[in-house]
């Protein structure tokens, strides 16, 4: 009897981790990108100075940006720098490696958007009708919400004299 | 052992109870979706909030067209791992079932700037190229295969760069001439690579060149493609382009890396032996600093009187937007550039080609709704180009637009992911 039980709760284990195949699934929150959230995230953060990063599997220039930031809030000692990431792959194709970059990069503390599959163009002009896609393209956003857009790896000085030195 | 037996029995019994707990919701589900099947499969494709995953070429993220010697018209695109094509005996009104190419299965880099290639030569070779990522970030190796039976069988794929490194090599651009002979460049990391094991500061990638001839050959005596570096300080993230002039020469337009980061196009012409006609000229000006990705390569079409036409994107401060030039010096110097589409409306990755008296460009912008493919023609060799018409619009996304030539007509190819492939003669 406790043999078989024991069989019973070995498989509800394997079956509860989906085996090997899915053993990299993982639960990470970051959310699609909408007109909606972006709004909603602009209203929580008004009154605040933030930096809003978008990055690109297909842009080695973003992972220098992406350990840049990563750095930097190793040094913050827990308090957390305010970074939006925003991935801007646009495919279905993408979702694994994605979240592996979240978890290598330790972004999962920040908040986390992606552009859905095919969403990519709309969710571009969303944030900046003027911006044509070349990345790494960030934000710097104002107290009263105003968006300074800047395309291309960020200057470590820069975000320091934004986010940490302001 | 009787006793053994009954447990036995009691554990696969076991098994088989929980097994079937297991699977039962979800194969619930199944047969859910298959009562659905019959009737939702084509409206799924065009559906835009499903995911596509099936091999239909609406499904694809990019898609390679091209017309065979023949009239065929071809389109090539990826879908898990392998490569798919459809022929068209129409011009692309319709196209065959599609058919998945006798090639192993293997990673496929299939979007943005990158993709497949496929061409032809006079006597029923088809030629195939792609990049295959390897196990490491940004690393990948050029790959070739060849039909010499029109596309019935291709020999074992051939890793055309020769470094033997886990280094990026990617972004090829193939073409072929009416002899066989094979020309395929992109973009290497091999250098890179080698100081960054040195401990050494680089930027960029390379420009290679890979030349081989197939034809005639025997599958156990395969030719070995040559590699030849034909410029250092690439952008590493933008399409190559290359026509051939009227000597049979060779002209390459890729986006270079000037000075401290200034991201501008650079043009070289060789001679069939691989050495350079010309020194790598600078062609735009548009002063475009960003240490970073622009993803927008350019496009070169040479006339039958040597006359360079080019079209490129730059967000510069000195130029932004879509440019149109020609050369009648191989690049030394340029005409005035034109500015082509509205800036306004997102106009981006333009493409073109020249075909007897007429220079054809098309683009695509964005108005927050739409994709739409635009497209200008000019028949006073550049000078002056017609008022800009509207061609088609996309719902779900857009891959880059490329013009395709079938003897004296010009075709543009357009691939709308989730709404289908585009082909109208321009």
């Amino acid at each position: 009897m406790k043999k078989r039980v024991r069989l019973f709760f070995a498989l509800a284990l394997f079956v509860i981790c989906g085996g090997s195949s899915q053993a990299q699934n993982y639960s990470i929150d970051h959310q699609p990108f909408s007109q909606m959230a972006f709004d909603k995230l602009k209203q929580q953060q008004l009154g605040n100075r933030w930096l809003m990063v978008l990055w690109s599997l297909d842009c080695p220039a973003c992972f220098k940006e992406l350990k840049l930031i990563q750095t930097l809030q190793l040094e913050q000692h827990g308090k957390a720098l305010n970074v939006i990431f925003i991935n801007a792959d646009d495919t279905d194709e993408v979702n694994l490696e994605r979240k592996q970059v979240l978890v290598s990069y330790e972004m999962t503390n920040f908040t986390n958007f992606y552009f859905a599959d095919g969403q990519g163009d709309i969710s571009r002009y969303q944030i900046d009708p003027q911006w044509y896609g070349e990345l790494p393209r960030s934000y710097f956003v104002d107290e009263q919400g105003k968006f300074h857009g800047k395309s291309g790896l960020l200057d470590e000085n820069l975000i320091r004299s934004w986010l940490i030195e302001k | 052992m009787g006793h053994n037996m009954n447990n036995i029995n009691k554990s696969l019994a076991l098994i088989f109870t929980f097994a079937l707990v297991v699977w039962l919701p979800s194969s619930q589900a199944l047969m859910f979706k298959h009562d659905h099947h019959a009737t939702a499969v084509k409206k799924e494709k065009l559906t835009t909030n499903n995911k596509c995953k099936n091999a239909e070429v609406e499904c694809a993220k990019t898609v390679t067209s091209a017309f065979a010697p023949n009239g065929d018209l071809w389109r090539l695109w990826a879908h898990q791992q392998k490569l798919w094509v459809q022929i068209s005996q129409d011009n692309g009104v319709t196209f065959s079932a599609k058919k998945m190419l006798a090639i192993p299965a293997e990673k496929i880099s299939a979007r943005n700037e990158n993709r497949p290639k496929i061409a032809f030569d006079q006597t029923g070779g088809v030629y195939l190229s792609w990049a295959t990522p390897r196990e490491k970030k940004y690393t990948a190796d050029v790959r070739f295969s060849y039909s010499k039976d029109y596309g019935k069988t291709f020999i074992k794929p051939i890793t055309v760069n020769n470094d033997n490194l886990l280094a990026g090599h990617s972004f090829n651009e193939m073409l072929v001439a009416e002899n066989g002979d094979v020309s395929i460049v992109w973009l290497d990391g091999r250098i890179s690579h080698q100081l960054r094991k040195q401990g050494k500061q680089s930027n960029g990638s390379a420009l290679f060149l890979a030349q081989a001839n197939f034809k005639d050959v025997d599958r156990n005596s395969l030719p070995v493609f040559t590699n030849q570096q034909l410029a250092n300080g690439t952008c590493v993230c933008c399409r190559i382009a290359m026509d051939f002039n009227q000597q049979g020469e060779l002209a390459i337009l890729w986006r270079h890396i000037y000075g401290d980061n200034i991201r501008e196009f650079a043009l070289l012409t060789l001679a069939k032996n691989g050495e350079k006609v010309t020194p790598v000229y600078q062609v735009s000006h548009d002063h475009w600093k960003i240490n970073g990705c622009p993803h927008q390569g350019g496009a070169i079409s040479i006339d039958e009187q040597n006359r360079y036409h080019m079209v490129w994107f730059n967000q510069g401060d000195k130029g932004k937007g879509i440019f149109y030039a020609s050369s009648d010096d191989q690049g030394k110097t340029l005409s005035q550039p034109i500015s082509v589409g509205l800036l306004s409306g997102q106009a981006s990755h333009p493409h073109l080609s020249q075909n007897k008296e007429n220079i054809d460009i098309v683009w695509t912008q964005f108005n927050g709704i739409e994709h739409q493919l635009w497209h200008q023609r000019s028949i006073d060799n550049g000078q002056s180009f017609s008022k800009a018409q509207l061609l088609a619009t996309a719902q779900n996304g857009s891959d880059r637009p490329f013009i395709i030539k079938k003897d004296k007509a010009s075709y543009v190819s357009w691939q709308r992911p989730k709404q289908g492939h585009w082909v109208k003669v321009l």
